[in-house]
């Protein structure tokens, strides 16, 4: 499965670097997220809850590598998770570019999906990840803003 | 004998039971204290297990045991090679049946690695959430092609590749042959997977009794007999000491043949080491996953033609997928490798295939068991060729048809019951002519005109095939006629809904004089019986059926003797009437079998030496050949050019499968076949994705074909009796799928004259026939001809 897509952040592109290695913003922003830690140098753990059309549901172990960081320009991360109902693995590619009005997030993930998630949730998958990455960048915007309203994080000194 | 009972249809003897819910079921079986198992199931296609971690799953409440390969022991040993490879000189074949549970490593997405048995099925669920199996993914093997390439991960590292087998079979000198032809069409073909989707899933209850010492196996199997045997050697059991009973199965289509699954070997050792009933009842989702499946195949074939469209050979090379395992031997590609050749005259064919290991559920046979894609190879080549040779679809066939004179008929190749492709008899070109009556010789292409001009496209498709039934190696039968004058007939089949307790009956009542309703059938239990193999391969009615005649054949001489005994007569003064035996002249003189069969089981005096008592004999049947079915299908579609939906507005058989036993039953078997079958062509197909992970696991994106879409079939049965079984019977539980395919392409293409269309690929979707239809170019092909009449020795039958 390939997710991809862009999304432009209203803000400067080292506040949103900042925003996307935190783990704290990650398990505000990504959805069904039960936790999530800082396990090491850009290697997080947590536990998703998520279900798919037809599939109830259920807790997903989540383990995600960031990889060729390349500050504040791109990263790859690595997604591995699992659970009862299947696994999703694969790796994502996020670049950021700064753009008129903020920061343009390009991002491209190729993923696969199996168990009894791909063999029920087939037709939905599509559309469940792609409301789950709207939700996804909606908060973290929200998050942005919140950020930028309370004075800014140290993003601000590289604008 | 007064009473004729083969050849109609009287009501079906087990309809009460199984109208009133009185039938049992193998999900039925409620034991005192049972428990229930559930498993986990590998996610991925391809995958080293590192470990794992079933700590959290036993400490759960309610849980009795969790079972993993190690746990096994010495028990834990692949399946049994359930057919081995036919003697073909030079063939290659490498086994790799299915085990237990996954030990290091999975192959398909399904595979069972841990079973937990629980109180419950509930708890059973519950648990598997808390079984943690850590996986190395490892690239997975799904491309037939690719599966063969030197860098390619092999599946079975024991082997080295994943080439499961390489057979070639040659009847005549193909290349020879071609020298002198006219015409020469190669392409290629695909056929992709299906489910055979039957209406029970898979159920197994086992319960060891240590009092009778007995274990007793409720199982939906095809094939008891074989189950008994091989879990009796597998679990150290006398065969004696194992009863396995198939009760009514909500239909079998093949993969309930004596497969040993993981999930049936598992649940009666788990019950004899527990010492609890254990019962497991697959669900809709394990059976996508890890239930059989079939067809998927690649062909690439080549045939020559004379100029008057005589084929002078045929060269096929072909692919096929036998999935993670191959326990059933190679039946499938030898029944597509022979079933190709058809009803036809072919002096001369090479055809050779690699069946290729891959990381999608196993392949055994479904329904057709092959057989489709040699009919759809062989239809559509002559499609092909009589569009370049300028004739019609069935008038190419008729030039090619076996005569009636030429039977039996064999080809030096061998066929699955391991002896040469033998054509025990048929007449086929009258099948074609009867079948096209039916449509309407004279009109339908004025009515195709006319649709044409309301902007409607209809097409007619029709081709012929014939089916290999009936192969032995035996079955048996035993027959009693009890004291209360009624009958009892056992034999060892399982019965998945064919009707067996009633056309069984059927012939033992014509042969004995009683009511059909007096005769009471018991198939699948091995108490009852236990020597046989089972039911398949379209040989039920054939093999046990003739079993059947036999056993009544020789009570009924037993009813003489002892009427002649008894009445104080010679026996050929003796006869047997309407459920008595009386002195031929003098009818007062009678008495009624019940009474009778107390004669032949004396309490005091003796048996007379030489004779056993009881009315009761017991005989087997085990044909050299099998009898060769053959039919013509018929299909008239109407296609959406714009959205590509297809709706099958007439389908017609002409059937022959020897002498009828019971025609209604004989018509279910079809009408079923051709929903099958349609479902095959339009409707069904079992995508994986280049993962291996099935995408479309449910009813919900797998489609199946409802009434709306199956027309009722319109029927014609011709009755060529088989000159090797007693009553002249072929089989027929195959029939009505095998060329629904190649029957449906050649209609869609007769639809859409005006474009370049042509199919080489099964199953079709509305989807993928718009992407044909909005590929193909226009055609340069002559309107078609009207359909024609028979050639002169056809019309002479």
């Amino acid at each position: 499965m390939i997710v991809d897509g862009e999304h432009t952040f209203p803000g400067p592109r080292q506040t949103v670097w900042d925003l996307l290695q935190d783990p704290e913003v990650l398990a505000k922003a990504m959805p069904g997220a039960r936790k999530l830690t800082l396990t090491g140098d850009g290697t997080y753990a947590g536990v998703i809850r998520i279900g798919v059309g037809p599939v109830t549901a259920a807790e997903w172990t989540l383990n995600v590598a960031l990889r060729d960081r390349v500050p504040p320009e791109s990263y790859t991360m690595q997604v591995d998770s699992k659970g009862a109902l299947g696994f999703t693995r694969g790796n994502a590619t996020v670049n950021l570019d700064e753009v008129e009005g903020g920061t343009r997030m390009r991002y491209h993930a190729d993923l696969s999906v199996g168990g009894k998630v791909a063999g029920v949730g087939q037709r939905l998958l599509d559309q469940v990840a792609k409301m789950l990455t709207k939700q996804g960048l909606d908060a973290l915007n929200k998050e942005l803003e919140s950020r930028l309203r309370d004075g800014g994080g140290p993003g601000d000194q590289a604008r | 004998m007064s009473r004729t009972y083969v050849g109609t249809s009287p009501v079906r003897n087990e309809d009460r039971r199984l109208l009133t819910g009185q039938a049992l079921f193998v999900d039925d079986v409620q034991l005192p204290g049972m428990l229930h198992a559930a498993f986990v199931r590998s996610d991925h296609a391809h995958a080293l297990i590192r470990g794992i971690d079933a700590s959290a799953a036993l400490a759960r409440e309610g849980v009795v045991a969790v079972i993993t390969a190690e746990d096994l022991g010495d028990y834990w040993q692949p399946g049994p090679l359930l057919v081995p490879p036919p003697p073909i000189d030079g063939i290659v074949f490498n086994q790799a049946s299915q085990v237990p549970l996954a030990k290091d490593r999975v192959r398909h997405v399904g595979e069972p690695v841990v079973m937990v048995i629980a109180e419950s099925r509930y708890l059973a669920e519950d648990a598997l959430t808390d079984v943690f199996v850590d996986y190395e993914p490892l690239d997975p093997v799904v491309d037939l092609e690719a599966a063969l390439a030197e860098d390619a991960p092999v599946i079975h590292p024991q082997l080295g590749t994943n080439l499961a087998a390489h057979v070639v079979q040659r009847h005549g000198d193909y290349e020879a042959a071609k020298t002198d032809a006219h015409l020469v069409i190669n392409r290629r073909f695909h056929y992709d997977r299906g489910a055979a989707a039957a209406m029970e899933n898979r159920c197994v209850a086992a319960r060891w009794d240590p009092r009778a010492e007995e274990l007793t196996i409720w199982d939906t199997t095809q094939a008891p007999i074989p189950i008994r045997n091989g879990l009796a050697r597998m679990l150290g059991l006398l065969e004696s000491r194992v009863r396995v009973v198939a009760p009514f199965v909500g239909g079998g289509f093949g993969p309930k043949i004596m497969m040993f699954y993981p999930e049936e070997v598992l649940v009666p050792w788990a019950a004899l080491r527990l010492g609890r009933p254990v019962k497991w009842t697959e669900d809709r989702q394990e059976n996508f996953f890890a239930t059989t499946q079939e067809r998927s195949q690649i062909h690439d074939a080549e045939i020559a033609f004379s100029a008057d469209g005589k084929i002078l050979g045929i060269r096929d090379f072909f692919f096929h997928d036998t999935g993670a395992y191959d326990p059933y031997g190679l039946t499938i590609p030898i029944n597509s490798q022979c079933t190709l050749l058809g009803p036809y005259d072919v002096p001369a064919y090479h055809s050779e295939f690699r069946a290729v290991f891959t990381n999608r559920t196993t392949v055994t046979p479904v329904r057709g068991a092959g057989r489709q894609h040699g009919v759809f190879v062989m239809e559509r080549l002559l499609d092909i060729a009589a569009r370049e040779l300028g004739l019609d679809p069935s008038e190419i066939r008729r030039r090619n048809y076996l005569r009636k004179d030429e039977f039996p008929h064999t080809f030096q190749i061998l066929f699955q019951d391991f002896a040469p492709l033998y054509y025990d008899s048929g007449n086929y070109a009258p099948a074609l002519e009867a079948a096209l009556d039916i449509v309407g010789r004279d009109t339908f292409r004025a009515e195709q005109a006319r649709a044409r001009a309301e902007g409607r496209f209809i097409g007619l498709g029709v081709v012929s095939y014939v089916e290999g039934t009936g192969i032995g190696p035996y079955e048996g039968a035993r027959v009693t006629i009890e004291p209360s004058g009624q009958v009892r007939v056992a034999t060892g089949l399982g019965t998945q809904g064919q009707g067996h307790y009633t056309a069984f009956a059927q012939i033992v009542a014509e042969v004995l004089d009683v009511d059909v309703d007096r005769v009471h059938v018991v198939t699948g239990d091995t108490r009852e019986f236990g020597w046989g193999t089972g039911t398949f391969a379209s040989r039920g009615a054939v093999v046990a059926g003739s079993a059947c005649h036999e056993a009544a054949v020789a009570v009924r001489k037993k009813v003489i003797e002892t009427g002649a005994r008894v009445l104080g007569v010679p026996a050929d003064e003796v006869e047997l009437e309407d459920g008595a035996v009386r002195v031929r002249g003098d009818h007062a003189r009678s008495m009624g079998l019940g009474q009778l069969a107390g004669h032949a089981n004396p309490l005091r005096g003796a048996v007379v030496p030489g004779t056993e008592p009881g009315l009761e004999a017991t005989a087997y049947f085990g044909p050299d050949h099998g009898s060769t079915a053959s039919g013509v299908h018929a299909m008239v579609v109407e296609v959406d050019a714009e959205t590509a939906m297809v709706k099958i507005l007439r389908y017609i058989v002409v059937h022959d499968c020897g002498k009828l036993i019971n025609p209604v039953i004989v018509a279910g078997q079809v009408q079923g076949g051709v929903a099958h079958g349609i479902g095959n062509a339009f409707y069904e197909q079992l995508v994986y994705d280049e993962g291996g992970q099935l995408q479309n696991a449910s009813f919900m994106d797998y489609l199946l074909p409802t009434a709306l879409d199956v027309p009722s079939v319109e029927m014609a049965h011709r009755e060529t009796t088989a000159p090797l079984n007693p009553l002249g019977l072929k089989g027929v539980g195959e029939a009505g799928c095998i060329p629904t395919g190649a029957a449906f392409a050649q209609a869609v293409e007769d639809a859409l004259p005006h474009l370049a269309l042509e199919i080489r690929e099964i199953p079709l979707s509305p989807n993928r026939l718009f992407e044909l239809l909005r590929d193909a170019g226009p055609a340069d092909r002559a309107p078609a001809a009207e359909l024609g009449g028979p050639t002169a020795a056809a019309a002479a039958d």
